[in-house]
């Protein structure tokens, strides 16, 4: 029953991030996941310093607000202060992480909370954490209803969104003229980058949380021609990571996260060989029809 | 020479518009006329396309407003429609012909309508009206410049707008998609739309447009072709020039005793 616990919780995972990551790509922001998983860090420690618990809803509140935050420095800077947006992701993130890696040095010495659990999380761990009714049933584990509601709000979001998500990733000065906000849309996208990057980091930690953000949506970018072909297939290829490397762990009994992370690089890789395979081909044939002509 | 008109289009008083404190536009003011062919003439960095934007509320004003039919500009957004240069998007991005032209209904849709089918009639239509229907299901990654400036221009067609603001519509197409572009010109000032385009090839300023705005940071000339475009106007738009000023005056020439070839 772990095994399936394991993977499913990597589906769901791979699946909100994914659809997200989409967006991302698109939008040509596709570090800012990477930003925000680190930069969530003090607000991780300020929601615990604050309320003295740890419990997920405390820490997504704590994590979710530096993550809007985040995006908004991001975007001032890129915009007011004309900063190339790279640089202006690469300042906040570096900045917002270390205060919270001081916040934990010099605040939380006595209490467990470490770099190693907010960044790495582990995975395998998500079947031994299950909630348990009254009546002493197992209804299975506490991750798996986290991401599963924040899959549940992802799809919605991007469902009644579509037309402005997509319209304002192509082109947000025309959405602005049709009277669209491009400024709402984008905060909105990285609010639910924020928490979903929050939630699925406790359970899957943020090295796969990035991987999936990004990965499997650039590998369906490389192949799609229509944005829902790219969504649905960004979900497939999550889902094959999520299964391949639980399995590819399993069989060298190494870290799951890790495997996982490890296979939607190789799936990348194997489609973009085949793409470049194939476009050679492509041209060969036109140039030797064109001979022809 | 700056012709007001009576009931204007668009109406625009003491307009001025900076970047970081850099003027770009400087106390523009003026009304133009409706169902007109109108053309922005002027040299490089001189805010045609800050013009363009400023009216369409995409850029902050930093003093005087604008008037659409009389209304401010949020009461009319859905009279109006924008063909942005081509260059503003990323042609790699995962669409079709056919729902690029699609955006132009979502003014409309708003956030919960679905595109119906008197949406997809629409986009049709307007795709029938530049001659990219047989493209429709082609991804955008694969038109060539002409065609890519015929998506846009059907996507603002799909808005049914009244007022059209074009960005430099006719910046590296070929000659079929120009003459496409100048017969739906043509036929839209017909119905009586007011077409709004920003212009930089002066060749072809006195075949095309009704009326001319010239513009070089502040206001030169707003009126009549026949009015306006002449070589004393044209000096003060492009002044200091010199290589410019002796192309003016050929076209000039060009202008006074036509090519009977």
């Amino acid at each position: 029953m772990s095994d399936f616990y394991i993977i499913l919780t990597g589906t769901l995972v791979a699946i909100s991030c994914g659809i997200l990551g989409c967006f991302l790509i698109l939008r040509k922001m596709a570090m800012v996941g990477d930003a925000i998983s680190h930069a969530i860090l003090p607000g991780i420690v300020i929601a615990f310093l604050w309320s003295g618990s740890r419990d997920s809803v405390t820490m997504l509140l704590g994590a979710g607000t530096l993550g809007v935050l985040t995006t908004i420095i991001i975007e001032f800077l890129h915009k007011k202060g004309k900063l190339q947006a790279d640089a202006s992701i690469g300042v906040t993130f570096t900045w917002l992480f270390a205060i919270g890696v001081i916040l934990i040095s010099a605040f939380t010495g006595q209490v467990d909370l470490d770099q190693e659990c907010v960044l790495y999380g582990e995975i395998a761990y998500v079947p031994l954490d299950t909630i348990i009714l009254n009546s002493g049933t197992d209804i299975g584990p506490k991750a798996l209803y986290l991401i599963g509601t924040v899959l549940v709000l992802v799809i919605l979001f991007v469902s009644i969104g579509f037309k402005q998500l997509k319209i304002t990733s192509f082109d947000p000065e025309y959405a602005v003229a049709l009277g669209i906000s491009a400024t709402l849309w984008n905060y909105l996208l990285m609010a639910f980058v924020s928490f979903t990057t929050v939630a699925s980091f406790e359970s899957v930690g943020a090295i796969l949380v990035v991987a999936f953000l990004i990965a499997p949506a650039a590998t369906a970018y490389l192949i799609s021609k229509k944005l829902k072909t790219m969504i649905l297939l960004t979900c497939l290829i999550g889902f094959l990571s999520a299964i391949l490397g639980y399995y590819l762990a399993a069989s060298l009994n190494a870290s799951i996260a890790g495997a996982m992370a490890t296979v939607c690089g190789l799936i990348f890789a194997i489609v973009f060989t085949y793409i470049r395979i194939m476009s050679k081909k492509v041209t060969k044939v036109t140039k030797f029809e064109s001979v022809k002509a | 020479m700056i012709k007001q008109v009576e009931n204007p289009i668009i109406e625009i008083h003491d307009l001025s518009v900076a970047y970081e404190r850099k003027p770009v536009l400087w106390d523009v003011d003026l009304s133009l006329p409706e169902g007109q062919l109108i053309g922005i003439i002027g040299p490089n960095g001189a805010g045609k396309s800050t013009l363009l934007k400023a009216i369409m509320g995409l850029l902050p004003l930093n003093s005087g407003y604008i008037q659409i039919n009389g209304k401010p500009l949020e009461e009319m957004r859905h009279k109006i429609s924008y063909v942005p240069q081509r260059e503003s998007v990323d042609w790699d991005f995962p669409t079709s012909v056919y729902e690029v032209v699609m955006m132009g209904r979502y003014g409309q849709l708003g956030l919960f309508n679905r595109p119906k089918k008197a949406d997809a009639e629409i986009v049709m239509d307007s795709l029938r009206k530049v001659g990219m229907d047989e493209f429709k299901n082609r991804q955008i990654s694969q038109l060539s410049g002409g065609q890519q400036q015929r998506v846009f221009l059907a996507r603002a067609l799909a808005q049914q707008a009244d007022i059209y603001f074009m960005d430099e519509p006719f910046a590296g197409v070929d000659a079929a998609t120009e003459k496409a572009i100048i017969k739906l010109l043509g036929e839209m000032s017909a119905q009586n739309k007011t077409v709004i385009v920003v212009h930089h090839d002066l060749q072809s300023v006195a075949k095309y447009f009704d009326w001319i705005i010239l513009l070089n940071m502040r206001l030169v000339a707003s009126g009549p072709i026949n009015e306006a475009f002449t070589p004393e106007l044209l000096q003060e738009t492009y002044g200091g020039k010199l290589t410019l000023l002796t192309e003016i005056s050929d076209l000039i020439q060009k202008h006074r005793f036509p090519n009977r070839e």
